[in-house]
């Protein structure tokens, strides 16, 4: 079957009062200090959100535990510019290396002058999630995901966890 | 969640496939049909996932019923992103504006 279904894209943007090339620095080189600890994707809380500056570096996040989560690579890297990451998360928000199924982030960062920054972001390709996800139903390889859903539905609305 | 049943209803080819159908405009099971080389109650069946799915939707039009795309199908997955991203993007504008700050001190 050669149809191809895109799900639409998620895109925001956010104006900043920086330069592009500042807010390219603090929101990949500077992750750490913002992004959110409760946006972790590992079995055990975010301790550290680090990007690796160049194609092929990892977004990943030593937990709590001593363990690391990796949220996906870099694709493209173009610094004050944008930057293209794999996104390496199933369905239901667990780490998923397998490539094919990642779903991918841009993030572009565009002058708006007077010294500002317009951020988009864009998440796209979330058929490719479908696939991995349609393929474990099959497989029956985790029974207990909807469970594990709910938990991250709570993460993600900023409930803490016991 | 409802958006993980929508992606999993997705992952089979021929029912994207009929879904990839439907966004050409609503139709009859007969008509899915005809332009895959599927059969009518596989079509018929396959409907029926979407529409559990949240995907499709399906209104009586004279004698016959015609399905078509349910635009919120996948408005959970988006509604759970769109939040996700906003609240990281809320904290980057936060962390970028911040005013430079003097040489760290030692927390005593």
């Amino acid at each position: 079957m050669s149809a191809t279904i895109s799900i639409a894209p998620v895109r925001k943007s956010v104006v900043v009062q920086a330069t592009p090339e500042k807010a390219f620095a603090v929101f990949t080189g500077g992750i750490n200090r913002w992004w959110p600890k409760s946006h972790g994707i590992g079995a055990s809380p975010i301790k550290e959100s680090i990007i690796e500056p160049f194609v092929g570096g990892r977004w990943y996040t030593p937990c709590e535990d001593g363990t690391e989560a990796v949220v996906g690579h870099v694709r493209i890297w173009e610094p004050g510019k944008r930057f293209v990451m794999s996104w390496e998360i199933s369905a239901e928000w667990k780490p998923d290396s397998r490539v094919q199924f990642a779903s991918e982030v841009e993030v572009r960062f565009v002058a708006d002058g007077a010294g500002r920054t317009r951020v988009e972001l864009e998440h796209r390709n979330f058929e490719r999630m479908g696939a991995a996800a349609g393929e474990k139903m099959r497989s029956g390889v985790d029974g207990g995901w909807p469970g594990l859903l709910e938990l991250f539905a709570k993460e993600a609305s900023g409930a803490v966890r016991a | 969640m409802a958006y993980v049943n929508a992606l999993t209803a997705l992952a089979d080819p021929t029912r994207r496939a009929v879904f990839e159908r439907l966004r050409r405009g609503p139709a009859s099971v007969g008509e899915v049909a005809s332009g895959l080389p599927v059969s009518r109650p596989a079509v018929s069946q396959h409907l029926k996932a979407l529409k559990l799915a949240g995907l499709v939707a399906g209104r009586p039009e004279g004698a016959r019923r015609v399905y078509y795309i349910d635009p919120n199908g996948l408005g959970e997955l988006r509604r759970w992103l769109d939040q996700f991203w906003e609240t990281a993007l809320e904290s980057f504008e936060t962390e970028v504006e911040k005013p430079r700050t003097p040489k760290r001190r030692k927390k005593p």
